[in-house]
């Protein structure tokens, strides 16, 4: 059976966060849109799957973090790209990028700035652990790891967060 | 020398990160969008399976019997390749994109299947949306297709197949910007036949008309420079 109309109410409430979160991971608005809907249409979808009670938001975290290995292959992408582990901001994942998107390149503040500069796994425990507020056991679900990594990489994104500020600030 | 950041703890940057890191707000069309492609919870009729059925199946036989009708096939190796990939979108018109959750992401998947690898692809754009990619078989060639639905929600099909040998005409070649494509029309649908290395690359849609012209050579433009078939093998 598809979604029941609740079900659909209850993951919209959280379309403001996973945009935000896909648009972290894309670096592009067209393409953080297709992410979200994609998501949502595997959620719809897949509903069933969905165990009431559990983390409605985590569990559309991790659909949107699978989708985008799927689609976009990012890890195969990244390696390509940056062999020191940091991609480079500008480089589209699947078609040329049109034009400059405002929405997603302009980054506004050196915080953004470093965090979009690092690799997907640490942009991505520091969105959930820190920004959304997601608890360490969700994180560890959403990224298919043991909690021990999550904090591991969260001391780590951090470490390499404070470098990429330092190196602003003297710049 | 020490900066801001370096004084801060764990915690106070996680505390910062929470409070200063911009947080973008999904766009209005997103959410419309999203609740387009919620389930429909219309009652199904309970007619209706055995109905579609029966109609799908009286529908097989008769393409069965005219697909076994003769056909005058053209001498011409890019004509009946344009046949061929005029044939196949008039399937895909008929039957609907086969497999409409194809992404991306699937081209690697079709590369192994068709033998042709997409370096970079045309990912639709506001006029032109990607709904399938499919591998295809035409003129007794392995090919891949991409097919787009335009604003006006005609389908137009690009396919690219490996066709060393095929030529394109130089009497039907029209100039679009830097590029030179042959315009080949068959059965009521406009082609464009170009090449691209060892890859024959084609676009066909119903867009036949002096007037509809225009537009046919823009998406002519957006797929050619958005678009790099190779041949994988």
């Amino acid at each position: 059976m598809g979604a029941g109309p609740d079900f659909e109410r209850d993951a919209l409430t959280h379309l403001d966060a996973l945009y935000n979160f896909a648009l972290y991971l894309t670096r592009h608005s067209a393409e953080a849109d297709d992410l979200v809907q994609e998501t949502y249409l595997r959620a719809f979808r897949f509903s069933h799957r969905f165990q009431p009670g559990t983390h409605l938001r985590a569990w559309l975290f991790q659909i949107l973090r699978n989708t985008f290995f799927t689609f976009y292959r990012i890890r195969d992408r990244e390696a390509a790209v940056a062999e020191d582990g940091v991609p480079d901001w500008d480089v589209p994942m699947f078609h040329d990028a049109p034009e400059e998107d405002s929405q997603a390149s302009d980054a506004h503040t050196d915080l953004e700035r470093a965090m979009r500069k690092l690799p997907e796994e640490f942009r991505t425990v520091l969105l959930l652990a820190e920004v959304e507020g997601l608890p360490l056991e969700e994180v560890a679900r959403v990224m298919a790891c043991p909690v021990g990594t999550v904090k591991s990489r969260i001391f780590r994104a951090k470490e390499r967060l404070r470098g990429l500020l330092r190196d602003y600030e003297t710049k | 020398m020490t900066g801001r950041y370096d004084d801060l703890s764990d915690e106070q940057l996680g505390r910062r990160l929470a409070a200063e890191l911009p947080r973008r707000a999904a766009p209005a069309h997103l959410r419309r969008a999203i609740l387009g492609t919620a389930p429909a919870r219309t009652p199904r009729l309970s007619w209706l399976a055995p109905a579609v059925s029966a109609f799908a199946g009286a529908l097989v036989v008769i393409l069965f019997f005219v697909s076994a009708l003769p056909r005058l096939v053209p001498a011409d190796p890019a004509e009946r390749l344009v046949r061929a990939v005029v044939s196949e979108h008039t399937r895909t018109l008929m039957w609907g994109a086969r497999s409409g959750d194809v992404v991306p992401a699937g081209f690697t998947d079709l590369t192994r299947e068709t033998g042709v690898s997409l370096a970079r692809a045309f990912a639709g754009d506001d006029q032109l949306t990607l709904v399938a990619a499919d591998p295809v078989y035409v003129d007794r060639r392995r090919g891949i297709a991409l097919h787009y639905r335009d604003a006006d929600g005609h389908l137009v099909s690009y396919v690219a197949v490996p066709a060393p040998s095929v030529v394109v005409p130089d009497r039907s070649r029209v100039q679009i910007d830097r590029y030179r494509p042959a315009l080949l029309r068959d059965n009521g649908f406009a082609t464009w036949l170009w090449r691209q290395g060892d890859v024959v690359c084609l676009i066909v849609s119903d867009r036949v008309s002096e007037v509809e012209l225009e537009t046919f050579k823009d998406y002519f433009r957006r797929m050619r420079a958005a678009t790099e078939p190779l041949s994988a093998y």
